[in-house]
């Protein structure tokens, strides 16, 4: 097998899995449109005001269900001694990380495009022109988490009270793309020149290549044993 | 008597040193008089008021001289400054005066004009920066001692 | 292995560490607090960079020496630097801690409010939680060879995220609050910089004596837990035989 058929193989392997169980994104969904719940009854709005807040409540939503899909990725692995299986694989762990990031990756995306239509109906926004911006943020912020977020799944899902630890090491370090995803987020639903807010689309670019590079590297040490 | 008291005795003693001589040197800082007082007690020599600068009062002459009312609680004063008037030296603005107190025409001289000190927040900052490293340090020494001897007198220290 | 060789080289001067520590905050302290003029600016309250500068410096150092010692670790795998990592974690939490908290008394006579998010102060605020994360994630690991490398992977994760922290933070900063509170006024003149340069030598060979004894008392614990746990089977060992 060669890395990339790894790669192939992790993607196949955890799609399959949530195709037959369908838990990760469920779960995921049903926690964001709660979340969306809590916040509409917490913040009373009228349209003005959403613009204003809407990019905020999006991402704490985005990020703390991306959490939940983050942590069920490595903790599936611990049924029937999976992960030791993954660290027997022959090929460099890198592959391994490549592979976890990129099913992660595709199911927070997807619980992302599917959640956006309920903002915009519940909230009232109206995006037409900014739509591809939008993907455009959306996908640059998503790649952040799930590169960070998969180096920190594998390596608290062998340690006691994972569920806890997860969160607490992630958020702090995830604060770079918080800000940035919430700025570009509200410059594209205001309708702005993308020139006003370029600055934090380069700012996620350059995290993602970052964190990728060095979750890459790091993640041969969480998967040495 | 350890070492480890002796130790810490002295660095004891040295901050006491440390705080009665910085004590000393403000202490002059520390006290000020309230506009009342003055009109009151009419102390002699230099004195220093605390107050804040009346609103509307303020009035310089050329950049040598300046006029103004300091408002303290229930009295104000009538302030004569000679000198080049301070950046801080505005209205509303609470200052400390160092002068005279002119009994006879009612008016503060004024030779120096300054910003409230804040010794409070001094003294606070640097107990709350160099306290907790002091008692952190003097509780991992003593736990270092403590369990030297730990492993001395349970006999598990042997040469590797 | 080299590195105990050096360890121990430096240990056997640790009280001339403590000794110059404790002469240069003391030189410090005299020129800060008696010593140096009030500013222009600020009057007095200048007096509290002298300890909040340092403190902060001296964070940042120990930040710097947790991933040179993470990234050894993970080269070396050499349990004693391990020891030194966890230390200057402990130690870095509380320099962090420590310079927060004397930044917001500092805050409250010069800007009039405890806490702004300014950009160096937000950013002190992830570095501090980031460390207490590390100091967890080391309480909720059994193994102590994966609770030492899950420690040097977060701690090196943590270095490379924080300029790219304060970037960020910075950049907010710039577009949701006027820049009318700044430290305008603290241009470190040469009166200034005399005790702030004690103050800082001075907090970084305090620093280094702290490290010195945390290690040996991490060190120390360990050994007699280990030697405890090893006499204790070999007594349940000579029991079962006989």
């Amino acid at each position: 097998m060669t890395s990339f058929s790894v790669i192939r193989w992790i993607v196949w392997k955890d799609f399959v899995t949530e195709l037959r169980s369908r838990e990760t994104i469920s779960s995921m969904v049903f926690f964001a449109l709660i979340v969306i719940l809590i916040f509409s009854f917490s913040f009373s709005m009228d349209q003005q005001a959403a613009r204003e807040v809407i990019a905020g409540i999006m991402w704490v939503a985005f990020a703390f269900t991306g959490i939940i899909g983050l942590g069920k990725s490595f903790s599936t692995e611990l049924q029937n001694d999976c992960l030791e299986a993954l660290q027997m694989v022959p090929e460099a762990k890198g592959a391994i990380y490549l592979g976890k990031v990129a099913a992660n990756f595709a199911f927070m995306f997807v619980v992302e495009i599917l959640l956006f239509p309920m903002f915009v109906i519940l909230f009232n926004l109206e995006v037409v022109e900014e739509i591809s911006l939008l993907l455009l943020v959306f996908f640059l912020a998503t790649v952040g988490l799930s590169a960070i977020g998969t180096l920190f799944s594998a390596l608290t899902v062998q340690i006691r009270a994972r569920e806890v630890m997860l969160p607490i090491l992630l958020l702090p370090l995830v604060v770079p793309v918080m800000i940035a995803a919430v700025e570009a987020t509200k410059g594209a639903l205001n309708g702005d020149p993308p020139a006003m807010y370029e600055q934090w689309l380069e700012l996620l670019a350059i995290y993602d290549v970052v964190f990728t590079v060095v979750s890459f590297w790091m993640f041969e040490f969480v998967m040495d044993s | 008597m350890t070492n480890l008291h002796i130790r810490w005795g002295g660095v004891c003693i040295v901050a006491i040193v440390l705080i009665v001589l910085t004590y000393d040197h403000y202490r002059d800082n520390l006290a000020s008089l309230a506009p009342q007082q003055v009109r009151q007690e009419a102390p002699k020599g230099d004195i220093r008021v605390l107050g804040m600068v009346q609103g509307g009062t303020l009035e310089t002459r050329g950049a040598g001289e300046a006029t103004f009312a300091l408002l303290g609680e229930h009295a104000s004063l009538p302030v004569h400054y000679e000198g080049p008037p301070p950046d801080n030296l505005r209205e509303l603005k609470i200052l400390v005066l160092i002068g005279t107190w002119n009994v006879g025409a009612q008016v503060f001289e004024a030779r120096d004009i300054g910003i409230v000190p804040n010794y409070g927040f001094i003294a606070g900052a640097y107990l709350l920066g160099l306290l907790p490293l002091a008692l952190l340090l003097f509780a991992m020494t003593r736990r270092v001692h403590f369990l030297y001897d730990e492993i001395k007198a349970s006999k598990l220290y042997e040469e590797e | 292995m080299t590195i105990h060789r050096v360890i121990r080289k430096v240990q056997r001067f640790e009280g001339w560490f403590g000794g110059s520590a404790v002469l240069c905050l003391i030189a410090g302290l005299y020129l800060g607090l008696i010593g140096s003029p009030p500013d222009y600016y600020q009057g007095e309250v200048v007096r509290i960079m002298y300890i909040h500068v340092p403190l902060a410096h001296t964070a940042l150092l120990a930040y710097i020496v947790l991933t040179i010692g993470s990234l050894w670790y993970l080269w070396k795998r050499d349990p004693i630097v391990d020891n030194m990592c966890q230390a200057v974690a402990g130690l870095s939490a509380v320099f962090t801690a420590l310079a927060l908290g004397t930044g917001m008394i500092w805050g409250k006579p010069t800007w009039d409010t405890w806490w702004t998010w300014d950009a160096r102060l937000t950013s002190f605020t992830v570095l501090l939680l980031i460390l207490i994360g590390y100091l967890m994630l080391r309480t909720f690991v059994d193994d102590p060879e994966k609770e030492a490398r899950y420690g040097a992977i977060l701690a090196i994760v943590g270095f490379v995220d924080l300029p790219i922290i304060h970037f960020s933070v910075e950049w907010w900063r710039t577009l949701h609050q006027p820049q009318s509170i700044s430290m305008r006024g603290v241009s470190i003149s040469s009166g200034l910089l005399v005790p702030l340069l004690f103050m800082s030598v001075g907090m970084s060979l305090l620093f280094s004596y702290m490290l010195m004894v945390r290690t040996q008392l991490l060190y120390l614990d360990r050994l007699l837990h280990a030697k405890k746990g090893r006499l204790l089977s070999q007594f349940h060992l000579s029991k079962s035989d006989s």
